[in-house]
């Protein structure tokens, strides 16, 4: 069995877990890009709170990964101060690359969702970390090449974050990604948690707002079929009761506040982004932020809603 | 209406007598009505019941009718959609589930102060009535108000049917949406357990067989008497009486109930050879506890519903709060469908039966019919019109009709009539929970000797199937045999206790045997569309409740 580094350096105990919005976690070279990005949102928005088991934790791993005592013991501690015992977490692989940027690295690795109680946590921090060995993210390195280091070189770090009850899923484009049309909110949503909204397998309610969410240009109410909805130990897609296949999953204020919060983002990044987010209750939280990377060329004749080829998720 | 019978071999042709008729699609109702109707049952559901139907329909804005026939001497049942466009049509069915959404957490309420207490005031006043006293004026007067009342009971029924219905279907489809599973057995056992009339029934059925088993004199003539003869064996037996005593309150109580819905068939007040047959059966069934098994039911649904709650933890908050709301409904409904039942379909309607059965007896003893019952063969008009006109002769007529009863006894009539809808049935859940209710045609058999049908309540079970025609015939089935009939009526609820699995040809997961199979947890494969024609009665069979499916083991 190939044990994790013994770690008995204090320096690379202490950073072997990090908290999301605490600075420690804003470098992507040791948290990858995803934690880095949440964890600079962190700062000023409501982002599931959570941690991140950092690369510096990870070094010189190779599979079979078992976690040693002393990292359990940082993992456990830190998830018994993130939540009350037993709470629902999301487990995620964040990539590390060599310029902490390459977001679209962390879809060939895996999220496990509403983990619970302290065993089921670390098997599914072993499972991630494996995942980093799959057939599917080595064939990915190897195609990408240069860009990533030999196999023993893999890096990897892992976001343990608070699950959300989502009651609905939002994807977000402060820009419109079909028209290239400035200074319009698309939001997207549906029932459930995100994977649904996000993987394309539902038509979600479709608003066009205006840039600070206060006109309504546009609304397509969509036939939500399919949901994503928390189980024991994961998640499942289940169908959308019927009575509310057509009920709008936002009401306008939620279109709104959605709206003005991918403005600001935008403001903020000074390019055109795509968020994704979710309602629990009353209460929206950011989950994910990232540039529109594809705009098309703008032509403003170019209408939304007839766009076959329109998918709400973007890379 | 009239039909023609073209020769032995052929298929009854109908005559269209009515512009309209030719092009709706009408289906052979066995569950509700399964023997011939006489005219004064047709003119009953034709001009109250169906009427009610129209009126709760339009009432909540529904966007289909019901119509009614009597063809071939059957009855026939359509529900026709509104004749207005597509979209139209789809308005109406968002306003109708809007209506439909706000009568749903009303309904026990409504019931419970509104409509009962009304239909309990009619009922005293029946009771009240002296019948046998009355002169022949005011029996014309009481007549005239029963058939105002019958009119507003028939308008009750379907103000409370349809909400009913609709809270059971809608149930059982965010059940499966939202757990994905397509076995309608596994919502309704949500709903179960709830004390009703029905439950209450059996119990106090079987209250009097622990009070006959611990009278030897009443125990020995219940089991050794035919069920006819009991209670004139127990009328003889001085030391009988107290027992006779019971037996007289459980009917006053819960007798109302007739083999089919309807008035023309006797209730156990009048007929108590069913109740008397349960007794007998219950005598020979020592070890079984009722309460104890209502109260395995009700705890079996305290479970199930505590696990669809727990499940439900990770979903968005809508979907739980649709479906506490669908919950709470279709559990008023699941309690109302016997409420329902047995306040208006068997009560109310056995108190208008014995007005009828008074003046037919007065009718016959003037020479206008050969017997009382003969009644039943007018129309409400026309018994009438021979009430008020002394001298007036009935008996030809009478004749007449009987003789075309006897000309299509024997004949198989077409299970659809009409103009088959050219699509499927419209997507809503109307339309949806109507299939639940009467059925849909059963799915091709695959393999020789078996059966399809619908699950009706899960469990397998193997044994010999008593195939019957009627709820005297049933009295022929002892404990361990398998129930093989058309459909089930409220009054046959006691077979259930009797039976180890029924198997109908008709109905739904939503009708009333399915419904009864699931309180006494016996396996039930309903809607099989001919297993009384294809199992051979005495033949060894297998039930699957559950996978809805029926094998014939051996002939």
């Amino acid at each position: 069995m190939n044990a994790i580094a013994d770690g008995t350096n204090a320096m690379e105990h202490s950073a072997a877990v990090v908290w999301l919005g605490d600075s420690a976690c804003h470098d992507p070279r040791s948290t990858g890009g995803k934690a880095a990005a949440l964890s600079r949102l962190a700062e000023r928005y409501v982002v599931p709170h959570g941690f991140c088991v950092t690369s510096t934790a990870f070094a010189g791993i190779t599979p079979p990964v078992r976690l040693p005592s002393w990292l359990c013991d940082r993992v456990l501690a830190a998830y018994g101060a993130l939540l009350a015992t037993n709470s629902p977490v999301a487990v995620r692989s964040s990539a590390v690359d060599e310029d902490g940027a390459l977001a679209s690295f962390a879809g060939v690795h895996e999220t496990y969702l509403n983990v619970r109680g302290d065993a089921a946590l670390l098997a599914a921090i072993e499972r991630c970390a494996e995942s980093f060995f799959s057939p599917r993210a080595d064939s990915y390195r190897q195609q990408r090449g240069a860009e990533y280091g030999a196999f023993e070189d893999v890096r990897m770090a892992i976001l343990v974050q608070q699950q959300i009850a989502s009651d609905v899923s939002i994807v977000a484009f402060s820009a419109n990604p079909v028209t290239s049309r400035r200074g319009e909110v698309v939001v997207t949503a549906s029932w459930g948690l995100g994977e649904s909204v996000v993987g394309g397998t539902v038509t979600p309610d479709t608003w066009i707002v205006d840039q600070g969410g206060e006109r309504l240009r546009q609304e397509q109410i969509g036939d939500k079929r399919r949901m994503t909805v928390a189980t024991e130990g994961g998640s499942r897609e289940v169908d959308v009761p019927r009575v509310l296949r057509q009920v709008p999953s936002l009401a306008w204020e939620q279109v709104s506040e959605v709206a003005r919060l991918a403005t600001q983002l935008e403001q903020e990044a000074g390019y055109p982004v795509d968020i994704e987010c979710a309602y629990a209750g009353d209460r929206l939280y950011l989950l994910q932020c990232r540039p529109i990377t594809t705009l098309p060329p703008g032509d403003d004749r170019a209408d939304l809603f007839h766009s076959a080829r329109y998918e709400c998720s973007g890379q | 209406m009239s039909v023609t019978v073209s020769g032995t071999g052929e298929k009854p042709a109908v005559n269209w007598d009515q512009p309209g008729d030719e092009q709706m699609f009408w289906q052979l109702d066995r569950m509700h009505f399964p023997n011939q109707l006489l005219m004064m049952e047709d003119d009953f559901i034709r001009t109250f019941y169906s009427q009610g139907f129209f009126v709760a329909a339009e009432g909540y804005g529904a966007p289909i009718r019901p119509h009614v026939r009597r063809f071939f001497t059957r009855h026939y049942l359509a529900f026709a959609p509104l004749p207005l466009s597509e979209a139209e049509l789809e308005d109406l069915g968002k306003h109708f589930e809007q209506n439909l959404g706000r009568a749903i957490p009303e309904q026990r309420n409504r019931w419970e102060q509104e409509f009962l207490p009304e239909i309990r005031a009619l009922i005293r006043d029946w009771e009240a009535f002296d019948l046998a006293g009355a002169s022949d004026a005011q029996l014309l007067a009481h007549w005239d108000v029963t058939i105002e009342r019958l009119a507003r009971l028939s308008r009750i029924h379907f103000e409370i049917a349809l909400p009913m219905l609709l809270s059971m279907g809608l149930f059982d489809e965010i059940y499966s949406d939202l757990f994905g599973t397509e076995n309608s057995l596994e919502s309704m056992r949500l709903l179960q357990g709830t004390p009703t009339m029905t439950t209450r029934m059996g119990q106090g059925l079987w209250r009097l067989s622990r009070i006959a088993s611990n009278s030897p004199a009443v125990r020995t003539i219940i089991e050794e008497q035919a069920a006819a003869d009991v209670v004139p064996a127990l009328e003889r037996d001085p030391t009988c009486a107290p027992f006779l005593a019971e037996l007289h309150e459980f009917l006053g109580q819960y007798g109302h109930r007739a083999e089919t819905w309807g008035i023309s068939y006797p209730s156990w007040v009048e007929d108590p050879s069913p109740a008397i047959k349960s007794l007998k059966d219950f005598l020979s069934q020592q070890g079984r506890h009722l309460a104890a098994e209502l109260q395995e039911l009700a705890n079996e649904r305290d479970r199930l519903i505590a696990a669809a709650r727990d499940r439900l933890v990770g979903y968005p908050a809508q979907a739980r709060e649709q479906f506490e709301f669908i919950l709470t409904g279709a559990t008023a409904g699941y309690y109302l469908s016997e409420e329902h039942g047995f306040w208006i379909d068997s009560y109310g309607l056995d108190c208008v039966r014995q007005v009828i059965l008074e003046a037919g007896r007065r009718l016959a003893a003037r020479g206008a019919l050969e017997e009382r019952d003969d009644i039943f063969h007018l129309t409400f008009a026309e018994a009438r019109d021979t009430y008020t006109h002394p001298g007036t002769d009935r008996r030809g007529l009478i004749a007449e009709r009987k003789a075309e009863l006897t000309a299509y006894r024997d004949i198989q009539v077409p299970p659809m009539l009409g103009t088959e809808p050219a699509g499927p049935p419209p997507d809503n859940p109307l339309y949806r929970t109507l299939g639940k209710f009467v059925g849909a045609p059963p799915p091709p058999s695959d393999e020789p000797g078996m059966l399809r049908g619908a699950a009706g309540s899960a469990g397998q079970v193997r044994g010999r199937a008593c195939v019957v025609r009627s709820l005297a015939d049933a009295q022929r089935l002892r404990p361990g045999e398998i129930l093989v009939t058309e459909t089930t009526a409220p009054a046959w609820t006691p077979l259930f206790a009797t039976a180890a699995a029924v198997v109908t040809d008709t109905g739904g997961v939503l009708s009333h045997c399915a419904v009864v199979a699931r309180e006494y947890m016996i396996p039930a494969v309903v809607g099989t569309g001919m297993a009384t024609t294809m199992i051979p009665d005495g033949a060894m069979i297998e039930v699957d409740g559950a996978a809805g499916v029926v094998r014939v083991v051996a002939d």
